[in-house]
Parts: C-alpha cells; sequence; structure tokens
C-alpha cells in the first residue's frame, strides 16, 4: 500500500498518477535505504518515504518525530539540528536523509535517562556560572555535540571544549554553565566507569 | 569568578543556588515547543501557510495574478489584499501595548500610527509581508505557488538613513502618518520635547565647563533561535490559536478585536518560547490574522512559520543622541540636554516608548538631583526593517549616550568618574550619594580591578608591540519595582492543594527562559512553608490557555519573576485560612485557636496532620485564586552597572573583552543560579551588538544581505570573555520581597563599559555601534 506522499500528502491513488506524470527518480526499482536510527534497523523507499530533496533534520522530526534536534537557522550555522551519526557530530539540516543510507544515527530520544551529559546539563547550578541552558531550544544541539565530544576525548581541556562547541549557537548565552556542566558530564562518566 | 552572593534575609527557598525546574526535560529534549507540537500527527489535516514578501524597500502592488498558483496541485487556499475578508481589516500596528496590560483597538498604545494594513498592497520595507498569503498541503508547495503568483510591481523611492529622512523631498514612508516621515507627537509619547524640567540655558550659564557629544546605536536582532510559528483551527464558529507567542491574553485581544470575533470564540494557547528576547514588540503581528482566515477559508488547521530569513523581523531601535552638559569644577552636573533621533524603520509600532519613555523613566531616577534637564526626541520612518524592543526598551540606546557623557566629563573635569557618578546620581525618593549606586559601583571598581588598572586614555603600556588595555564602565537605574508594573492592572495566580499534600500552581506566563517559572515554584514553596511542602511537591503548569479563565503575566519589564511570587504570598494566607477553617469542625476547636506549621494543624489539645485532615474529607482539591494589583509604593530602584576590561590590537583595529563584571542591585534574588544566568547570559547580546552583529544594506537597491546566521555574527563560545555576576541585595522594594526585576538591564550598560574601555586602551573615541575594527583604526588616524 502506498503510504501518504511526504511532498504532497497526496493519497494512495493521486501518489499513483504522480509517479506516472513524472519521471523516475532511479531509472530500475524502487531504491530503498536502510539507517539505524536510535538502535533501530528501518528501511525507507526513496520517492516514496523519503524523497532526494529532503533534509535529515526535516525527516527526522516531521516524518520520525524525532522533535528534540530543533530546525533554527536550516543552514549549518547554529547547531541546533546536531546529532550524532557513527560517533561523530554532526548537522542533520546539512544532509539529506538519503545520505543517511547505510549510517548509524543516534538522536537525543535514543540517550538513556541517566546519560551524564543530560545529567549534568539539568543539574548545573554552581555559583558564578549561572544555568547551563535558559529556554533549551539550543539546548539538544549542545547535549549531542558534547556527547559526541566526550565519546572520543573523555577529559578535554577547556579549549578543546570551547573548539567542539564553537558552532553550536545559544542565544541566552549560557556559555559559562555550558562549560561547568561538560566537566561535570566528564567527572560523571570517570565515576562511573571506576565503578564498572 | 563570583562567590555565592549572601541573602539579605535567609529563606528556605527564595533566592536559592538550584537548577531551573524544567531543566531535565529541556536537557532531554522534551520541552514541547510549538514547532514540534504543530504537526499531521497532532492536527490531521495541517496545511501550511506562506506569505508574499516585499522583495523592494518600497513598492507598490499594481496587479496580482493568482491563477497559476491556484492550479498547482496541493494548493488548498488563497487569500489576497482584494478578498473582502481581508479589505475589510482595520489598519493595526504591532504595538497595542507593551505587553504589560491587555487592551482593546480603541485603546492601543499608538493609536495614531496604526501604519500596517494585514496583506496590503503596500510594502514599506524588503522583507514586509503584504498581498497573498497561501495555504497548501506542505510548506513546499506553498512556497512554489508564491512564485507562481504574478505580480506587477511599482518600484518607489526609498529612503534608509534617518537624517536622509527628514530632508525634505525624501521619499514618504507612511504619507497620512507622517508626512515628512518624522512621527507626530502622541498623546502616549508626549510632545517632541517630552521632558523638560529646570531652565537647561540658565544651567549651561552657571556651568563652568560646557561639553557636547554625539553617538550612535545601531539595529541588532532578537535572534531568537526558535522561530515563530503558530496554527490556527476552527471548530464549531471557534477559533483556536496556538503559538510561540509570549502574550496569550492579548493575542485573544487581538485576534477578537480584528477579526470582530467574540472573545469567548477565541482561544489562545501558549507553551515554551525558544527565546523571547522583545521580539515583535507585543505580539500584536498580521500573520495571526492571515493564517485564521487561512483556516477559515480552507475548513482545515493551518500553520505559519518563520524560515529563518523571515524572523529577521524586528530589531532593537538604532537611534542618534546628541548630549550637551554642563557641570561646575567640583563636579556637579548643572544642566543636561539629550536630544534623539530613532531610526524606527518602516513601522512605528512601539518605537516612541523607546525613545521617550524610557529615557524619561531614567530622569525620575538618576537624574533626579539634577536641577535642569532636557529631553526631546524625533522617531524617523525609513525603509529598513521595523524596530524597537529587545531585551529592554530604549535603555540600551540611552546608557550608550549616558555613560558616554560621564565618561567625557570626568575626563575633561579631572575626577574619576565613579566619583562624578556618586556626586551627581541618586533618585527622586532618596539622598545623594545613593545606597545602591554606591555598592554597585565600589563592588564593580573592586572587581575589575579599578584602581590599578584605570590609567589616563591611551597612557597604558604597549604589550606585545600592538596591544593596549583598559577599563571602562557604565552604570543604569534598574527596572521595574512593583510600583512601576502598577499598569500592568491584576496579575493572578492560583494555588491548588490536593488531598494527597501536594500542589499544582497554575501562575500563568509564558516560558520564554526567563527562569520566572522556578522563581515562583520557590515563592510558593516558601509561602507555603506552613504546609511543609518543598518545590519539588510543586507542579507549575506550564502551558498558558486563555480558556484557564485567567490572565497571564507576561514576561515584559523582567518583572514576572517577583510579581507572581507577591501574589502567592497572599494567596497562601488564603488557603491556611481555608485549611484552618476546615479543620476547626473536625478537631471541634475555633479556626483562630488554630495554628498550622510544618504541615501539622495544631490547637489546644488536639491536632491533625494537614494530610490526614484533606485525606479524610471530600477529597475535593482547596483552590485559591488571588487576582492582585502591585503595590504602588513608590519605593525607586535600584542601580546596576557593568564594567568591563578591553584590549585593542592597535594594528588590527580588533578588540577584545577580557573581563565583564556584571553589578546587578535586585532588592531580593528571587532565584540565585536564574539571575546569575541572566546576568551572564544577556552578555552574549550585549558583546554581540557593542563588536560583531550588525544589519548589513545594500545602499544602491535598499536590500538587507545578511539576514541569516552565518553573516549575522551572534557570538558563540570562543567569543566570549570572562563574565563575573555579581548579585546585591541593597536597596528595598515594596512587598513581602521587595524585588526588582534585572533580565533586561544585564546587558544595558555593557556596550558603553566596553566603549569606554577601549577609549581608555587607545585614547580615542569610538562612538558608533558596532566597535567594528574600521572604525577603530579610523579613530586611531591609521586610515
Amino acid at each position: 500500500m502506498c503510504e501518504p506522499n511526504i511532498l504532497t500528502r497526496a493519497t494512495p491513488s493521486s501518489c499513483a498518477g504522480a509517479e506516472a506524470n513524472s519521471p523516475p527518480l532511479i531509472p530500475s526499482a524502487p531504491r530503498r535505504i536502510t539507517v539505524q536510527i536510535n538502535g533501530e534497523r528501518r528501511e525507507f523507499e526513496v520517492g516514496r518515504d523519503i524523497l532526494p530533496t529532503t533534509t535529515l533534520s526535516a525527516f527526522l522530526r516531521e516524518r520520525m518525530g524525532y522533535t528534540g534536534l530543533k530546525i533554527s537557522c536550516d543552514e549549518g550555522a547554529c547547531g541546533a539540528c546536531t546529532i550524532i551519526m557513527d560517533g561523530k557530530a554532526v548537522l542533520s539540516c546539512m544532509l539529506l536523509a538519503v545520505e543517511a543510507d547505510g549510517h548509524d544515527l543516534l538522536t537525543i530520544e535514543g540517550l538513556p535517562e541517566n546519560d551524564p551529559v543530560i545529567e549534568a546539563f539539568a543539574e548545573q547550578c554552581e555559583p558564578g556560572h549561572g544555568t547551563a541552558l535558559q529556554c533549551g531550544y539550543c539546548t539538544p544541539g549542545f547535549v549531542m555535540t558534547v556527547r559526541a565530544l566526550l565519546n572520543e576525548n573523555p577529559s578535554p581541556t577547556l579549549d578543546e571544549v570551547k573548539e567542539a562547541l564553537s558552532g553550536n549557537l545559544c542565544r541566552c548565552g549560557c556559555y559559562a554553565g555550558i562549560v561547568k556542566a561538560v566537566g561535570h558530564a566528564a567527572e560523571k562518566i570517570a565515576a562511573r566507569r571506576g565503578r564498572t | 569568578m563570583s562567590a555565592a552572593y549572601k541573602p539579605r534575609v535567609p529563606r528556605q527557598f527564595v533566592g536559592g543556588y538550584r537548577p531551573r525546574i524544567d531543566a531535565a526535560e529541556k536537557a532531554r529534549g522534551r520541552a514541547p515547543y510549538a514547532d514540534d507540537e504543530i504537526c499531521d500527527r497532532n492536527y490531521p489535516g495541517l496545511l501550511h501557510a506562506r506569505v508574499l514578501r516585499c522583495p523592494y524597500p518600497r513598492a507598490r502592488i499594481k496587479h496580482l495574478d493568482t491563477t497559476k498558483a491556484a492550479a498547482l496541485p496541493g494548493v488548498k487556499a488563497i487569500l489576497t489584499y482584494q478578498d473582502p475578508e481581508v479589505a475589510r481589516l482595520k489598519p493595526t500596528n504591532a504595538g497595542w501595548t507593551d505587553a504589560v496590560d491587555t487592551v482593546s483597538y480603541e485603546k492601543m498604545m499608538w493609536s495614531k500610527f496604526r501604519d500596517r494594513r494585514v496583506l496590503g498592497d503596500y510594502g514599506t520595507w524588503a522583507g514586509d509581508e503584504l498581498g497573498v498569503a497561501i495555504a497548501a498541503e506542505t510548506e513546499m508547495i506553498a512556497e512554489q505557488a508564491l512564485q507562481l503568483v504574478e505580480v506587477k510591481w511599482e518600484q518607489l523611492p526609498f529612503v534608509l538613513d534617518p537624517i536622509e529622512a527628514m530632508q525634505p523631498g525624501a521619499p514618504v514612508v507612511h504619507l497620512q502618518i507622517a508626512a515628512h516621515n518624522v512621527l507626530p507627537p502622541d498623546p502616549v509619547g508626549g510632545p517632541d520635547v517630552f521632558l523638560s524640567k529646570g531652565d537647561v540655558e540658565q544651567g549651561f550659564a552657571a556651568a563652568d565647563v560646557v561639553i557636547e557629544m554625539d553617538t550612535s546605536h545601531h539595529n541588532p536582532t532578537q535572534g531568537s533561535l526558535d522561530p515563530w510559528c503558530c496554527v490556527a483551527e476552527w471548530k464549531n464558529g471557534r477559533l483556536t490559536v496556538f503559538s510561540n507567542s509570549y502574550a496569550a491574553d492579548q493575542t485573544r485581544m487581538h485576534v477578537s478585536q480584528m477579526l470582530d470575533l467574540p472573545i469567548n470564540k477565541v482561544r489562545v494557547i501558549s507553551k515554551y518560547v525558544g527565546g523571547q528576547f522583545g521580539r515583535g514588540d507585543t505580539g500584536d503581528q498580521p500573520f495571526f490574522l492571515f493564517t485564521a482566515l487561512l483556516a477559515k477559508r480552507a475548513g482545515r488547521p493551518v500553520k505559519f512559520k518563520h524560515t529563518r530569513r523571515d524572523s529577521f523581523h524586528d530589531t532593537r531601535q538604532g537611534a542618534l543622541y546628541h548630549c550637551r552638559v554642563g557641570a561646575t569644577t567640583d563636579g556637579k552636573i548643572t544642566a543636561l540636554h539629550f536630544k534623539s533621533i530613532g531610526d524606527i524603520g518602516a513601522h512605528a509600532d512601539h518605537s516612541v516608548f523607546a525613545l521617550k519613555f524610557a529615557p524619561a523613566e531614567v530622569s525620575d531616577a538618576a537624574l533626579a538631583p539634577i536641577p535642569n534637564v532636557k529631553m526631546e526626541s524625533y522617531a524617523v520612518y525609513t525603509n529598513r526593517i521595523p524596530a524597537c524592543m529587545m531585551r529592554g526598551v530604549g535603555n540600551s540606546q540611552f546608557n550608550f549616550i549616558f555613560g558616554r557623557m560621564i565618561d567625557g566629563l570626568a575626563e575633561r573635569l579631572e575626577m574619576d568618574p565613579l566619583e562624578l557618578a556618586l556626586k551627581n546620581f541618586g533618585h527622586a525618593w532618596g539622598v545623594c550619594p545613593d545606597k545602591s549606586l554606591t555598592a554597585v559601583l565600589q563592588t564593580g571598581a573592586a572587581r575589575i580591578g579599578w584602581a590599578e588598572k584605570r590609567h589616563k586614555p591611551g597612557q597604558g603600556p604597549l604589550y606585545d608591540g600592538v596591544l593596549k588595555r583598559g577599563v571602562g564602565f557604565s552604570l543604569h537605574p534598574g527596572w521595574h519595582a512593583e510600583w512601576q508594573e502598577e499598569r500592568r492592572g491584576q496579575v493572578q495566580a492560583k494555588i491548588t492543594l490536593h488531598p494527597d499534600g501536594t500542589v499544582t500552581l497554575d501562575a500563568p506566563t509564558v516560558e520564554t527562559g526567563t527562569g520566572s517559572n522556578t522563581c515562583n515554584v520557590l515563592g510558593c514553596a516558601e509561602a507555603l512553608s506552613f504546609l511543609g511542602v518543598r518545590p519539588e511537591n510543586i507542579t507549575w503548569v506550564s502551558t498558558v490557555d486563555t480558556d484557564s479563565g485567567m490572565r497571564d503575566c507576561v514576561q515584559t519589564d523582567s518583572a514576572v519573576s517577583f510579581l507572581q511570587s507577591e501574589v502567592l504570598a497572599v494567596a497562601a494566607q488564603q488557603l491556611k485560612q481555608k485549611l484552618l477553617d476546615l479543620a476547626a469542625p473536625v478537631l471541634g476547636v475555633p479556626a483562630e485557636q488554630l495554628i498550622v506549621t510544618g504541615g501539622q494543624i495544631t490547637g489546644p489539645g488536639r491536632n491533625i496532620s494537614v494530610k490526614e485532615l484533606l485525606w479524610q474529607g471530600d477529597l475535593v482539591p482547596l483552590s485559591v485564586m488571588v487576582s492582585r494589583r502591585p503595590a504602588g509604593t513608590k519605593t525607586g530602584v535600584p542601580y546596576i552597572a557593568s564594567f568591563a576590561e578591553a584590549e585593542v590590537d592597535i594594528s588590527t583595529g580588533r578588540t577584545q573583552v577580557l573581563k565583564l563584571v556584571i553589578i546587578n542591585d535586585c532588592g531580593t534574588v528571587m532565584y540565585a543560579s536564574g539571575a546569575e544566568s541572566q546576568q551572564i547570559g544577556g552578555q552574549v547580546m550585549a558583546m554581540g551588538e557593542a563588536l560583531t552583529e550588525e544589519l548589513i544594506y545594500d545602499p544602491v537597491r535598499g536590500v538587507p544581505l545578511n539576514f541569516n546566521f552565518i553573516d549575522y555574527k551572534m557570538p558563540t563560545i570562543l567569543d566570549m570573555p570572562a563574565i563575573e555576576p555579581v548579585l546585591l541585595e541593597v536597596w528595598r522594594g515594596a512587598g513581602e520581597y521587595g524585588a526588582c526585576g534585572i533580565g533586561e538591564g544585564t546587558l544595558t550598560c555593557s556596550p558603553r563599559a566596553i566603549a569606554n574601555a577601549v577609549y581608555n586602551a587607545i585614547g580615542a573615541r569610538v562612538d558608533e555601534l558596532p566597535l567594528t575594527p574600521d572604525k577603530v583604526l579610523r579613530a586611531l588616524g591609521k586610515i
């Protein structure tokens, strides 16, 4: 059965009509892509489930309901749409959904409840540094960037933290609290490793 | 790094360092923002709207043909300026009120400046919404349909500069309102000379020294990361609007009045907002109206959302200031004259508030001891992006000349500017030297190292052959205390005590990031300490829904942090009385003989826990809703200041801020972590508008060139200096807490503090923001 087309949201019958009127996207059989999202393997058909022009950010939010990531600038300038792909922080607005074929994606929804980075961002209130978030719109992007940083480098220096976060904008200006949260997250990770 | 502040009155919850109540859901990406919720899953059949934007700085639509657009599959509704439901809409503006109060169309603050037509045929800036709006199955189809609309434009001459706009023969932006582009005097703003105290000419004659100066503040934009969006849905003749507007009750009034709907036929909902910062002035935006009309035409819910480019929609108002100041050799100011020309852009909205109200407010406070003061202002239309509120309304622009005046006059008199400030400023309800100002300035001076680092302008050491350092400061009276919020009318809050002893707090205000939600929960727990309730036992209602029957207290004036807590203090006492009345027959003791502490009700020989009492009854929650007008007792306001240390590379002109110290006398700190976040966070905007952010226009075509986050340079984590937040409790206002707002003011003084530090470093003045390297090099005579 033909699912509603994400461009036109047309009914199945007119969906078939649209396909007949326009040249096929791929000359051969419909192309399917496979994406691992938050640990779950998903298959999508290009042209039906995913348009070749759909950005990964729009696909994840609108089609998959992963609204933790935000689309703010939609041109790679703010970092609000950051997710983790194959262990690296990426801007999902700068990728097409079809480019995720064969890759492993992690959105903030895929982090565990007790993720140390999430906890550290939520808890930061050390005097003199403010909280790590205010309006919260940029926060999931920061959390994912920090998650990727600490996966690679569990005890970054201040300069390394700043460099890693320099592509994420926080208009409320909680950078000082965010730096503290990164430090606390690193401590939590080290402590948990010590326990295991 | 700052030490934790010491509260004047130790309290159990209010004033504490702790996480925000919404921090966990925000850190997990689960806080519901409008754009997350307005989707097909929640609104089956949802359509998406796009609106035509004027591609020219000034143009009129001569002819518009939507035939091809209408034929595009997926297009469901088209609305143009020729449609009857559009054509009959009254002219309006986006400045009905400053959102402190709720006002009707007739009572809108700036009723003389109704210069906006909803989907009109006349565009007055490149970006103006006009002509046609289209709803379609997807945003992409709606955009494609817009491209298919055939528009014949009449391009008209334009003007981008306010001084040019004031010249005879300049293109006129809104002929019916301002024949020469200068807004006429109006009942709210007053005449051009809106403040005249004493006789300035006599004051200047009595002065030993008279100096003059000019400053120019530009128009940065709010840059909220959450682009504006809304959905309009009609069911059974009733319209529901859900959006990320920060003013639910006023939005309902706006929609009701403009669409001629009874108030009970309009429901407005807001939840979390990803940063407000004054965008859109009051939120009386035409897009609510055309989205609602499209939804009516289509018979389906319609979503309208700004793209990033569209969200370059409002700005801080650019202002040119001229100041003349006279003083005697002992440092007493005898006369002050400020004149401003405001670039209000293409729509007047709330701009007179910025130009007249904010400076006039300062005259009651800081300038009260000065015998002769004159202020005049001219608000000028140009064909640029509209301008007015942005984290404050006119305060930053005024501070940029005010702090310049202090620094310049002190230099001329060979005085320390701190001494000059203490000698001259106070407020109408106190004595000089003002206690709050003294504490703020002394603390700032100590923290920045004023005595060690301040030197004669440009006379400090040279580092690495090209670097010069300096320190500077600026001060401002804070705003707002309770008495300045009287116009807000009733502030409402409701406490519900459940039979298991937990509490629901409905203190309606749209959460925009300010942290007032946490202040309110702390205030509620404090007020309910007799129940033994802790903040974690209180659920704060995060959805603002006009169907609740309560008016929301809008996040403006930075005052919600304490206004609702003052109401809660009253509500808690009423709740206590209800509880005792309930306990009296159970215990067989008159209510007046009962006391309740720590969740225990005690009378002569008998006692019962609150939980036990409630659980054995009918299990109906105890609710108290209190409406309270802010107290009018005139208490003055406390002071705020920023101190900056800057380093200038004299070979490149680049300014680097090494340190900022931000001092706020708060009256009472309601929530220390939130207050420090405001102090630290505000510096992102301060640094941006001081150094890097600037809207750039093509002077030939009159169109903006950098309405995006790549070319409009907001500071990143790498651009920010060390910031030391300092909270003080010296002044005290009225009420249980005697607090005042601080959020907006945290950035007011910083651009001037930085500019003064740059002057102290290099000995050459740059008085035009932003302080870009080219201006610094020009001031140094190098280019």
